[in-house]
C-alpha cells in the first residue's frame, strides 16, 4: 500500500504551508477564550450527554489499548463517549483543524488532539485551540504550577491552550550483549560509533526523532545546554552550529553504511535496531521499549542508555480545538486524563507506561501510594532516575533551521 | 419479438489447430520458456508476500530467526480490538458508494465523448482528467473548507471528492470500450423494433458489461484505498481500513498486526480482480 508513505510525505511539506497561510489569514481569529463556563458544576453539566473525539498518533498499540479500554470506560462513567481516531501523524489532525478554522466551524469533528511541539505552535499561531480552560480542572490543582515542562511546550507558552498529560524523556537504547562498554556521556556516545563503524546512525531530519538527535549533538558540541540560548537567535545560530555540523560530517564515515544514506524515519531506525543491523536505536517515547522487549521485537539484552549530562525531556498535552462543539466533554476528558488514578493506570508498564505529570508533593499518601505500587519496567528506569539533569527543549524556530542546514550541510553537502 | 443477439460469452470459442506434430515438436522450447518464465514472474511477485504471510501468525518473530518463534493470533486479535471489523464493513461500503457513482458518470462522460457530443472535447477531456495531475492534499484541504461552508455532510463529501478522483479512470476505460464499440448492433435492433430501453438493457450494457466491470473495479480501488480524503474530509467519523494499516504501520513492533490489516486490504480487490478475469473476458469478434 502506498498511501502511507505519500500522505506522509505530501503533509509533511504542505502543512507548514497551509498553516503559514492560515497564520496570515488568521490575523482575525486571535485564541479563542473559554466562553460561558462560570464553573466547573457547569462544564459537566454541559458535558452529559457529549461525544468526544480525541484525535492521536495510533501507531502506538499501547496508547490505543488505554484508550480504549481504560479511559473509555472511565469517561463513560462520567457521561461523556469517547471515540478514538487514529492517525498516521499527528499532522493529519492539524490539518482538518486548520481547514474547519478557515471554514468557521462551530461544531467540528475534532474535540482533542495529543499534541506538542511544533504542532502545538503551528495552531497557537493560527488560532486553532481554546485557550485559558485549563484552570478550570480541578485536577490541573496535582500538577506543580512552577513545572517548566507544563509551562512551555518547546518554547511555546502554554498558557492554558492545552493540559498536560504525559512526561517523556529523550532516550537511547542499546543492545547489551553487543555493546559491552556503554558510553556514559554524548561525546562518549559519538567516540563509540566512531571506533565501530557502522554500528550507529540516526534517523535522517526533519524526522521528529532524527531531530531531536541533532539538538542533543548541538548541547554536547557547545559545552551543555546552558550556553545555547533556548529562543531562536540568529546570532547564536551561527556561533554554534558550525561545531555541530563539523561533528556531524566528521562522524558521517562511521555510521551505518558509511552515512552515505540515514534511516528515513525513527521507524527505520528502530526496524535496523530490531534487526541486529546497528547497536542503538533512540525514542522520544521510552514507554514502547518494555513491550517491544517483552514481545521478542528489541533484542532481550536491550538496555536503556543514561547519559551524565542528561537528556532533552518534554511533555505532550490534550489540546481542543477552538472550532469543538463538544468543548465541556473534551474538558471533562482533559480532567479525567489527569486523574491520579488514569495517570497511575497509564504509568503502569504493563498498560502503557507514560510518564506521570502530577507533582508527588500534591498527592495525598493514597494516591501517591497508587504510583509507588506500580511494577518497575525491567527495562526502562524510573522517570527520576532518566530525567536527571533533564536538559529543556529548544524553542520550536530552532528546529526548521537545524532541519534544513542539517539537509543541506550533511544530506547533500556531501 | 426476435432481436439478433451478438455471440454471447457463452459461446465456445475454438482456437485454429496447427495440424502437423513437427509444429508442435518445434515449439516445445519456446513453451519450455514461457513457462519457466511464468514461474520467475510467480516467484518473483510472490516471494515478497511471503513475510506478510508469516507475520499474519507469528506473536513472536525476532531477529534473527529465519521463522517465527511463536505462533498465534495475537495480530489477528490486535487488528480486531482496533476495529478492524467494522473498518472492513466501513471500507467495503465507501469503495462500493464510490463504484457505484463515478461508474456511470465515467460512462455517460466517456459516451458524450466517444460520439463526439460535447463542444470543445479536448477541454472536456483536459478537465476530466485533471484530478490526476492535482495533489490530492491541495484538493483535499481546498475543497473541505469549502464543503465545511456548505454544510455538506462529511460522508457525502468523501464519496463527492472520491468520486472525481475516480472519474479520470472510469472515463478512460469506458472511452476506449465506446472506441471500439460498433453502433450497427443498436441500429439494427432498432430497425427490427426494439424499443430504446430494450436496447439499452439487451444490447448496449451487455456489450459494454465487460468494460463497466473493469471501471467498476477501477473506481472501488479509489474508494477501499483513500487515507487522505477519507480522514481529511471524513472528519474522522468513518474509520476505514486504510486508516488502521496507516497509522499502525507508522509505529515500531506492529508487523503482525500490519500483516492481518494488509492482507484484509488485498483481499477484496484480489476477489473481484478473480471475478472480473471470468466476468470480463473478452466475448469472441473482438467486442468488448
Amino acid at each position: 500500500m502506498t498511501f502511507t508513505l505519500r500522505t506522509k510525505t505530501i503533509l509533511s511539506g504542505t502543512a507548514a504551508i497551509a498553516a503559514a497561510a492560515l497564520a496570515l489569514a488568521g490575523c482575525a481569529a486571535p485564541p479563542a477564550a473559554q466562553a460561558g463556563f462560570t464553573g466547573w458544576d457547569q462544564v459537566t453539566a454541559a458535558a452529559q450527554g457529549q461525544t468526544v473525539r480525541l484525535w492521536m498518533y495510533g501507531g502506538d498499540k499501547q496508547g490505543n489499548s488505554y484508550v480504549d479500554n481504560t479511559l473509555k470506560p472511565a469517561a463513560a462513567k462520567e457521561g461523556v463517549t469517547l471515540e478514538r481516531v487514529p492517525v498516521a501523524d499527528t499532522k493529519d489532525a492539524m490539518n482538518r483543524v486548520l481547514t474547519e478554522v478557515q471554514a468557521g466551524t462551530r461544531d467540528g469533528a475534532v474535540d482533542l488532539v495529543w499534541v506538542n511541539g511544533d504542532n502545538f505552535g503551528t495552531g497557537k499561531q493560527a488560532g486553532a485551540w481554546s485557550c485559558g480552560w485549563t484552570s478550570m480542572l480541578p485536577n490541573m490543582t496535582l500538577t506543580a504550577a512552577s513545572d517548566p515542562l507544563l509551562a512551555n511546550d518547546f518554547g511555546a507558552p502554554v498558557e492554558g491552550c492545552e493540559a498536560p498529560w504525559s512526561k517523556a524523556q529523550f532516550t537511547f537504547a542499546y543492545n547489551s550483549a553487543t555493546v559491552t562498554d556503554p558510553p556514559k556521556t554524548l561525546a562518549g556516545l559519538l567516540d563509540w560509533s566512531r571506533t565501530h563503524p557502522g554500528r550507529f546512525t540516526y534517523p535522517a531530519p526533519p524526522d521528529f526523532t532524527g531531530s531531536v538527535f541533532t539538538r542533543q549533538v548541538l548541547y554536547s558540541v557547545s559545552g551543555g545546554y546552558a550556553n545555547v540560548p533556548l529562543g531562536f537567535e540568529r546570532k547564536a545560530f551561527d556561533r554554534l552550529t558550525p561545531a555541530l555540523f563539523d561533528t556531524l560530517t566528521g562522524l558521517a564515515p562511521s555510521l551505518w553504511r558509511e552515512g552515505k544514506t540515514y534511516p528515513k524515519t525513527s521507524g527505520e531506525l528502530d526496524a535496523l535496531y530490531a534487526g541486529g543491523q546497528v547497536d542503538f536505536t533512540m525514542t522520544y517515547g521510552p514507554a514502547t521499549l518494555t513491550k517491544l522487549v517483552a514481545d521478542g521485537t528489541y533484542p532481550a539484552a536491550t538496555k536503556v542508555l543514561t547519559l551524565e549530562e542528561g537528556t532533552v525531556g518534554n511533555a505532550s498535552f490534550l489540546a481542543i480545538p477552538s472550532t469543538s462543539g463538544h468543548q465541556a466533554g473534551a474538558m471533562v476528558v482533559a480532567n479525567l486524563a489527569l486523574s491520579p488514578e488514569q495517570q497511575a493506570a497509564k504509568a503502569d508498564p504493563r498498560v502503557w507506561g507514560q510518564f506521570p505529570v502530577l507533582d508527588p508533593a500534591a498527592l495525598s499518601a493514597a494516591q501517591r501510594a497508587m504510583f509507588e505500587a506500580l511494577p518497575p519496567s525491567p527495562v526502562v528506569p524510573a522517570y527520576d532516575v532518566l530525567s536527571k539533569n533533564a536538559n529543556p527543549e529548544l524553542a520550536a524556530a530552532w528546529v526548521p533551521e537545524l532541519d534544513d542546514a542539517w539537509r543541506r550541510q550533511i544530506l547533500t553537502g556531501r | 419479438m426476435a432481436v439478433t443477439l451478438p455471440p454471447g460469452p457463452r459461446t465456445p470459442w475454438t482456437p485454429p489447430r496447427g495440424d502437423g506434430s513437427a509444429l508442435r515438436i518445434s515449439r516445445t522450447p519456446g513453451r519450455v520458456g514461457r513457462t519457466l518464465l511464468a514461474l520467475a514472474l510467480a516467484v518473483w511477485f510472490l516471494l515478497p508476500l511471503a513475510p506478510l504471510g508469516l507475520w499474519l501468525f507469528a506473536d513472536r518473530w525476532s531477529y534473527p530467526a529465519a521463522l517465527p518463534e511463536a505462533w498465534g493470533l495475537d495480530g489477528v486479535r490486535s487488528a480486531l480490538a482496533q476495529g478492524a471489523g467494522p473498518a472492513f464493513a466501513r471500507s467495503l461500503g465507501l469503495g462500493l458508494a464510490v463504484s457505484a457513482v463515478a461508474t456511470p458518470l465515467g460512462a455517460l462522460a466517456a459516451r458524450a465523448l466517444a460520439y463526439h457530443r460535447v463542444p470543445f472535447p479536448a477541454a472536456v477531456n483536459a478537465v476530466l482528467f485533471a484530478p490526476l495531475a492535482l495533489p490530492a492534499f491541495a484538493a483535499a484541504f481546498g475543497l473541505n473548507v469549502l464543503l465545511l461552508r456548505l454544510q455538506v455532510p462529511p460522508l457525502a463529501g468523501v464519496i463527492l471528492i472520491l468520486s472525481v478522483y475516480a472519474l479520470p479512470y472510469t472515463t478512460y476505460t469506458m472511452r476506449v470500450a465506446y472506441g471500439s464499440h460498433d453502433l450497427g448492433f443498436e441500429e439494427e435492433a432498432r430497425t427490427l423494433g426494439a424499443t430504446r430501453w430494450q436496447v439499452l438493457a439487451r444490447v448496449h450494457l451487455p456489450l459494454l458489461a465487460p468494460a463497466l466491470a473493469r471501471s467498476a473495479f477501477l473506481a472501488f480501488l479509489i474508494g477501499w484505498s483513500d487515507y487522505l480524503i477519507t480522514l481529511l474530509v471524513g472528519g474522522g467519523a468513518f474509520i476505514t481500513v486504510p486508516m488502521l494499516v496507516a497509522s499502525a504501520a507508522s509505529g515500531t513492533g506492529n508487523d503482525s498486526v500490519v500483516a492481518v490489516l494488509s492482507v484484509t486490504a488485498v483481499l477484496p480487490p484480489l476477489i473481484l480482480l478473480l471475478g472480473l478475469g471470468f466476468f470480463a473476458r473478452k466475448p469472441p469478434g473482438g467486442l468488448s
